[in-house]
């Protein structure tokens, strides 16, 4: 038995560095995916290059990467259909802003009350079940018809698309509130406001900042469509003014821009995540 | 003291059914007294602490405390989870103030509160972790802590120790006779371990399922004889405590055939 025992354990040599093991995950579980994402983009990036080199696409469908490039630089200095790069950027920014700060007021305190109160779930769930599957573009034409072709319908339809996803987001989130958590602080004495505020809340954040993710993935593709129908600044407006001369390379240009800036925000919420809720997830 | 009166309770299953959680419970608490409930899964133990915590309204009956009718949770009445509910977000500092935060006490105060409590469970250093750092027993510690910060009347603990290794629950019996000896809690403890019912309770109350009813009533010192002279082997071993052993493990096994020779008396 001592013997048996004795065998098994390993001679505790300080200068024998253990091997250090973990449990075998599951899932990414935090993996690093950073590099291959990298490499992925590298090998995208030869790809174009390889593809316009020598020629398998004509230019007119893809241009090479060096004329976006170049383009870029023009646009950046010259600005493209009446307007500098950064009226497009900016018109374009305001509007998504704009709209995300009022669907997130909005969205965010209702959503809640819709989880907390009968009255504020029975009023507003039949219009919003009734109204957000349908796709934006599809109401755009009512919008620019009741408030005109300038920035309040854009902005109306971006925070129609973005309100959606928060509110129902901020509903999952009271709904998943464990009830002995309730319970615990209604048993040290919370009153209705300090459970809502120190209990209910904190416990919907999680949920709610995915919707608000959510809520932005959906206001850029809304946001860009509607600019592309009816706008006179804008990313959008920009490329499909460059579509109808056939100006490949500033589409290309403005969907890059696109690209980098819906990635910048990905990031962010990302960031924000980590600094608001760095708990989630664990107990 | 903490009176339940003819305590029923009727719920509505799920298929529509009345399920019949608790029969006509009546129990005082008395000042200095750790009344433990007994009974096997579904008897009605958790049913009848809801209703002294004020989470759940009864059928019929009623709960007092100091002559105060019960209808809502409150502060004077602590209560310790099984599972635990602690605030993830929160440190164990601030979930051990957390009751001393909603009434209003100021940031310093509740801080040294908090850490004279977390000492009280021994768990000094500790303030600033988080609980998804701490082990199972010392969440639990942090726990008591809770709910012993706003200074209630009597503490509700629902199979607190359930869900913690034998060796880790030992402990914190001891430490829990130990704040009970300290702060003269009177607390109401439910469990479905016969030895922690024995061991903890100056009074156990054996509950039978199916109506939920208390089908026996003991009246202990064995908690008592520890915080005294902290012997547990000596109290394990003592012939009365495996007679009660014995004669509560009847009860326990044999709820039907006890609660029916009741009714017989009864009818
Ligand atoms: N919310 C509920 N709805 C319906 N039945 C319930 C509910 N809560 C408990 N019960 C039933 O009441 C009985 C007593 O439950 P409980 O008090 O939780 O038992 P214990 O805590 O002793 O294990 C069980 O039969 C259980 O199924
Ligand atoms: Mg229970």
């Amino acid at each position: 038995m001592t013997d048996l025992a004795r065998a098994g354990s390993r001679a505790s040599d300080p200068a024998d560095r253990p091997k250090i093991v973990r449990l075998h995950p599951f899932g990414l579980d935090g993996a690093r995916t950073g590099p291959i994402s990298f490499a992925t983009a590298l090998l995208l990036l030869a790809a174009w290059f390889l593809a316009t080199h020598y020629r398998l696409v004509p230019p007119l469908f893809l241009p090479t990467p060096q004329e976006v490039a170049t383009q870029f630089l023009a646009v950046v200095e010259d600005g493209y259909a009446g307007a500098t790069l950064w009226e497009h950027v900016s018109a374009s920014l305001f509007r998504i802003f704009s709209a995300a700060v009022i669907a997130a007021s909005l969205g965010i305190p209702l959503g809640l009350a819709m989880g907390l109160n009968r009255w504020a779930k029975g009023v507003f769930d039949t219009p919003i079940e009734f109204y957000w599957p349908l796709p934006p573009l599809a109401y755009l034409p009512l919008m620019i018809i009741w408030l005109g072709i300038g920035e309040v319908s854009k902005i109306v339809l971006l925070t129609l698309a973005m309100f959606a996803p928060v509110c129902l987001s901020a509903q999952a989130g009271v709904r998943a509130l464990p009830i002995e958590r309730v319970n615990a602080a209604l048993s040290l004495g919370a009153s209705r406001w300090q459970l809502f505020r120190t209990i209910v809340l904190p416990s919907a954040l999680p949920e709610i900042l995915t919707g608000l993710r959510i809520g932005i993935g959906v206001g850029w593709s809304t946001l860009v469509a509607a600019e592309l129908i009816a706008a006179t600044r804008g990313i959008g407006f920009m490329i499909m003014s460059a579509s109808h001369f056939l100006a490949t390379d500033v589409v290309f240009v403005g969907i890059g821009i696109i690209a980098a800036f819906a990635f910048a925000f990905s990031y962010g919420m990302r960031l924000l995540e980590a600094w608001l809720v760095p708990w989630k997830g664990k107990s | 003291m903490l009176q339940v009166r003819n305590a029923s309770v009727f719920f509505s299953a799920r298929d529509g059914r009345v399920v019949h959680a608790l029969d006509r419970a009546s129990l005082d608490i008395d000042a200095n007294s750790i009344v433990v409930a007994l009974g096997a899964s579904g008897c009605g133990k958790s049913t009848l602490l809801n209703a002294i915590a004020g989470f759940l309204p009864l059928s019929e009956g009623s709960i007092t405390l100091d002559g105060q009718p019960v209808a809502n949770p409150g502060a004077d009445r602590g209560v310790v989870f099984q599972k635990d509910t602690l605030l993830p977000w929160s440190s164990v500092a601030d979930n051990v103030a957390l009751g001393l935060r909603f009434a209003g006490v100021p940031a310093r105060e509740r801080r040294e509160r908090a850490e004279e409590l977390l000492g009280l469970v021994g768990l000094e250093g500790f303030a600033d972790a988080f609980p998804h750092e701490l082990s199972g027993g010392m969440r639990q510690r942090v726990g008591i802590a809770r709910a012993l910060a706003t200074d209630p009347k009597i503490l509700l603990m629902d199979e607190p120790f359930g869900a913690l290794d034998s060796l880790t629950r030992e402990q914190m019996q001891e430490l829990l006779i130990d704040v009970w000896a300290r702060t003269g809690k009177r607390i109401f403890f439910i469990t479905h371990s016969i030895e922690e019912a024995l061991f903890l309770g100056t009074t156990v109350v054996v509950m039978s399922p199916r109506p939920g009813r208390i089908v026996a009533r003991f009246d202990l010192d064995f908690v008592r004889r520890f915080a005294a002279e902290r012997d547990v082997r000596a109290i394990l071993s003592a012939p009365e405590f495996a007679d009660l052993y014995d004669e509560i493990r009847s009860l326990v096994h044999r709820p039907h055939a006890e609660a029916d020779s009741r009714r017989a008396v009864l009818q």
